[in-house]
This record gives C-alpha cells, structure tokens and sequence, in this order.
C-alpha cells in the first residue's frame, strides 16, 4: 500500500512492527503510561532558522519564555538540610533556592536589596542561617525577611517590611525542585497536564539520587541542542555502531498539551534500516560486546523461535536486581530495556527507563547564543537501607573534551554523546551559512522539534 | 623551629560528613570527615576573617557561612567569590585512632 494516500502524519515506517507491537510481545506486561500514543498531526511547514542565529530572538527568549516557564533549578537532595541553598543561574537571572523549613524549599531572587550586589556567587551551594550581603553587610533571614541595615539610622526610608528577599515559585516533584518567575503562571500540575503528570509520578524519581552528573558546553544555540535528542531519525546515520540492537525509524513519538512530549525507542530488536541483514543471535552479540565484563563467560544464546529481546530483558532483569537488591519480577521488560525520552518545556529530559536513567538540562549562554551549556545526571535508586548518598558533584569538561574522559561515564555512551554534540556545531553554521530559510521536519518522527519549537512561538509572541 | 604533630581527637569522635573545632598552638583548626577523607584546615575564612565551622561540607569542600566562599579542604585553595585568598590548612594523619595535625609553632619573637 502506498503510504502516500494517508492523511498527512499517518504515515509509519513500512514493513516494520510498530513499537506498541514489540512491546505487546513481551512477557512482562509493560503499565499503561507504556502501552498508551498520543501522536498528533502539527502541521509541515518549515520552522524559520532566525530563531538559533539571530541574538535579537534570544534576548527576546529571555524577556518572555525564560520569565514564563517552569524551570528544573535543582533536586531536592542537593538542599537536604534546613539553610543549605543552591544557586540555580540562568542566562542573565540568579535564584538562591533555599530550604526554609523541613517541607519548604523558596527561591530568593540573588541580588541585595541595598545596591544590588549578588547575595551568592553564581554556581556555588551551601548552607546558611542568614543570608549576608558581602560589601556592606545587609542581611536577611533564611525565610527571606529583612534582618539587618547596617547603620540604620542612616536608611530611615528603609522599612524591613518592604525589603524581604522577592521570590519566585516553587513546586516539588519527583524530587526536583521546579522554579518559576511568573506569578501568574499555571501550577506545575496544570503546565505539565494530568496525563504527563500522571507519567511522571508513577516513575517515583523522588526515591532515585544524583550518582553521575556531566557538564560541557556546547558550540550552538540551546534549542539546536535540545532537538539533537527529540528524534531517534538519526541514529543509523550518527550511530551506525547501535543499529542493530536499536528500534530507531520505528520508535514511537508522543505529544502531551503545550509543554511535555516524547518517544519511547526500543532496545533488543534490529534497526528497520538493517531488515534481512541481521539474525536475532546477531542482535545479542552486538548488544553484550560492549558490556561484556559484567556477563564474565555467561554465553547469550537465543533459542529457535525465540527473540533477542526476550534474552535481554531476562538478563537486565537479573543485573538489575543484583545491582540494587531488589525484586524487579513484576518491572516490565519495556521499562528495564526500552529509551524513554521526555521532554519537559522548556529546557528538561527525564529518561524514566532504567537502563538509562538520566536527566537532562540545557540552559543557554547569555553572552552569546551560539552557545548552551549541557549537563547529564545519571539516577539511581536509593540504597535499599534508606541512606542517601550525598548527590554527585558535576563534572565539568572542557570544551575539546570528549564525553568519555567525564570519571564513571560508559565509555559506549560517552561515545554516543560526542557523536551527537559533534553534529551540532556543523548544523549552528550550517543555518548561518545556508541559502535556505527555514529546517524541514518529518510528520512523525521529528514531531518532536515542531511540538517544542510551537510552544517556543507561544511564549516568545509569534505565531507558528 | 620546633614542630610536631600533636594528637586532637579520636577519628571515631567525627562521623561522616561531621567536623570539629580543636585547638592546637593557639591556632583554632576544623577538623572535617568527608567520604572517608579527614581534613585540616584553618577556621578562618580568608573573605572577612570569620569562622568557617559552621559552613557546609560538599565533596572536598567547606562553604563559608557568611557570604558563601567555598575552600578545598586538601589545599585551602578559594573556590569561588567573595574570598580570592586560600585559608591555611595543616596537614594531617592518623596514628592509633588518633587524628593528629602538624602546626608549625610560630618562631620566637625577636628570634
Ligand atoms: S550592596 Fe548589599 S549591602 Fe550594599
Ligand atoms: S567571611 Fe567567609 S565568605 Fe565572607
Ligand atoms: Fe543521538
């Protein structure tokens, strides 16, 4: 049949099961936040390119869609105590997000109420109980209420009930702590819609901590960055080396409301573009080469009629449950193999799998919007005995660095990272140096970029 | 120049992610337990001369309570502003159980 004839967006990758079709074979049945799709169809036209190469739409980004949206600044964990603070920056804004009592975490605006000095140095974290000003000694209480003038009798216009630290919004979720500096905005509940949100508490991040986090900067606009990770379209061309253990132009892409969107990518099974040229048996031995170590002479075999999957599933099932000391019987083989990538607008990925349970933040550069700064955190669940490791500290590589130098990173995925951050800075001058006006995106499997770069219109004032 | 290392405390005395202030040759030292790492350094923050006991311990550091200036603990080294200046740390070791610290007793004055 001619995929021709279907309405616009209808359209699947031909001759290959769908990702609900993989995941309705497995033998652990996956929940419904798995088994659900949520495509829709967002128009064809091209997005305008001005949009990463013009500084004008970035300065106007940071007047409307930075003051606007719900924010990632930190976890919960890097404030377990009464008085610790974390400094969370962001282009040109400042917050000292702080924990005032045992369950209530506020974000200070980070500048003195005197003449404007910033209360906490950028990027630092500690703990406190009060907030001083270093030049000349102004200080506030932890719950942000003015403490001290020094020489009062000099400031007697200085009222201390009209100099309480400014805030912005807090909410807490999954263990991340979201900020935003829109009064008027909807509740993170509302923003994130009841389906997304209903995802995103059935995963119980809050019981995972911080044991890996990388920071790099990349050379290209924050957005370019953030669509590099919204499609699995190209992963046979940027990573040949996974195809054939990776689902890619059959992976499933999913829209919830203005501000949350995702795919699910399945592992365990052979890229579509390698049909016929790869047996299930290959598909394992792909797979278990770069972990090999940990399986020590275990021999993977797939039994006839029997699929690469299924194994899989079986041995992650086993390592994880080594690994963590807990039972994963009833963990559905989707959710241990299979990549779920979501984005939360603006600038968040939260893989919930656990295979690889990451998050993701990009946030750009205010002195220049070829520029982004990138961090991986890698999640892993609480020890079993209730302790919770103190979070890991970001890593923050140079510039000509590879992913694979970053301490406790897979070299495998460090590989994969700089395959895609090594794409973008071509792409960033590529737009500049084009004849064209605009990026061409697929119906469906860049349904992604569209979704984020419409709400990115929304907030800046224009019109898709 | 007369100089030795001098017990202070029982390393079992300073759980993990604990600190304590000691005395040794007039000069007050906290005494920091991070991952597993026992660290000597001045409690005098290098910003504006205030104690650093309070401050918060991250992975090798100790933040200053007053206006923030993180220090390493190995080296003192200023991590980030309002302080520039490193703070004095000792060195350190274990013997029996006990921590004990090196300070250099100050020369004789006049000498
Ligand atoms: S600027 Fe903060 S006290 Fe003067
Ligand atoms: S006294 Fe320590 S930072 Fe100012
Ligand atoms: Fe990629």
């Amino acid at each position: 049949m001619s995929t021709d004839t279907l309405d616009k967006g209808q359209a699947r990758c031909p001759g290959a099961p769908s990702t609900q079709d993989i995941i309705a074979a497995d033998k652990v049945t996956a929940p419904g936040w798995v088994r659900s799709e949520s495509y829709q169809f967002l128009g064809d036209a091209d997005i305008p390119k001005n949009r990463y190469i013009d500084p004008a739409f970035a300065k106007l980004e940071f007047e409307t869609l930075w003051k606007k949206t719900w924010q990632f600044a930190c976890r919960e964990e890097h404030i377990p105590n009464v008085g610790d603070y974390h400094v969370y920056d962001l282009g040109p804004y400042s917050f000292i997000i702080t924990r005032v009592t045992d369950t209530e975490i506020r974000a200070y605006y980070n500048a003195c109420l005197h003449r404007g000095t910033k209360l906490r140095a950028s990027g630092t974290e500690g703990s406190t109980d009060e907030f001083r000003c270093s030049f000349h000694g102004w200080s506030w209480n932890l719950d942000g209420s003015h403490k001290e003038t020094v020489c009062h009798w000099d400031f007697p216009h200085v009222k201390s009930k009209d100099f309480a630290l400014p805030q912005a919004r807090v909410e807490t979720l999954g263990g991340f702590v979201f900020i935003n500096m829109d009064a008027k905005a909807p509740s993170l509940a509302e923003y994130l819609g009841p389906e997304a949100l209903a995802h995103i508490k059935a995963w119980k991040l809050e019981n995972r901590y911080v044991y890996l986090h990388v920071a790099k900067r990349l050379p290209c606009n924050w957005k370019l960055a953030i669509e590099a990770f919204q499609e699995a379209y190209h992963v046979i061309e940027t990573h040949p080396q996974v195809a054939p253990s990776n689902g890619d132009a059959n992976s499933q892409y999913d829209v919830y409301g203005e501000h949350v969107d995702r795919f699910i990518s399945t592992l365990g099974v052979v890229s579509p573009h390698l049909y016929g040229k790869i047996s299930e048996q290959d598909i394992l031995n792909q797979f278990t080469l770069g972990d090999s170590s940990a399986l020590g002479d275990t021999k993977l075999t797939v039994k006839d009629g029997g699929s690469a999957r299924a194994v899989m599933a079986e041995m992650f099932r086993g390592m994880f449950e080594k690994a963590t000391n807990t039972d994963l019987s009833k963990v559905s083989d989707s959710e241990l193999l299979d990549c779920f990538s979501y984005t939360v607008f603006p600038n968040t990925f939260l893989f919930p799998g656990i295979s690889l349970p990451m998050v993701y933040r990009f946030r750009p550069d205010p002195r220049d919007h070829r520029k982004c700064l990138y961090e991986v955190l890698f999640l892993r669940p609480v020890p079993v005995d209730g302790s919770r490791p103190m979070p890991a500290e970001a890593i923050r590589l140079e510039d000509h660095q590879s992913f694979k130098e970053a301490a406790g990173m897979d070299p495998g995925f460090g590989g994969i990272l700089d395959q895609d951050t090594d794409n973008l800075v071509l792409q960033q001058e590529g737009l500049e140096a084009s004849a064209k006006n605009g990026l061409t995106l697929g119906n469906y499997q860049e349904i992604r970029i569209r979704h984020f770069e419409q709400t990115v219109d929304k907030y800046v004032g224009r019109k898709a | 120049m007369s100089s030795s290392y001098a017990r202070v405390v029982k390393s079992t005395e300073i759980p993990s992610g604990g600190r304590k202030v000691v005395e040794v040759e007039g000069k007050a030292i906290v005494i920091c337990h991070v991952n597993n790492n026992f660290y000597a350094i001045a409690n005098r923050c290098s910003h504006a001369e205030r104690p650093l006991e309070r401050g918060r311990l991250g992975q090798g550091w100790i933040a200053c309570p007053f206006h923030g200036a993180r220090f390493e603990l190995a080296t003192g080294k200023a991590m980030n502003l309002p302080a520039t200046e490193p703070v004095v740390t000792y060195p350190l070791r274990i013997v029996e159980d006990w921590i004990e610290v090196l300070v250099e007793a100050a020369p004789p004055s006049g000498g």
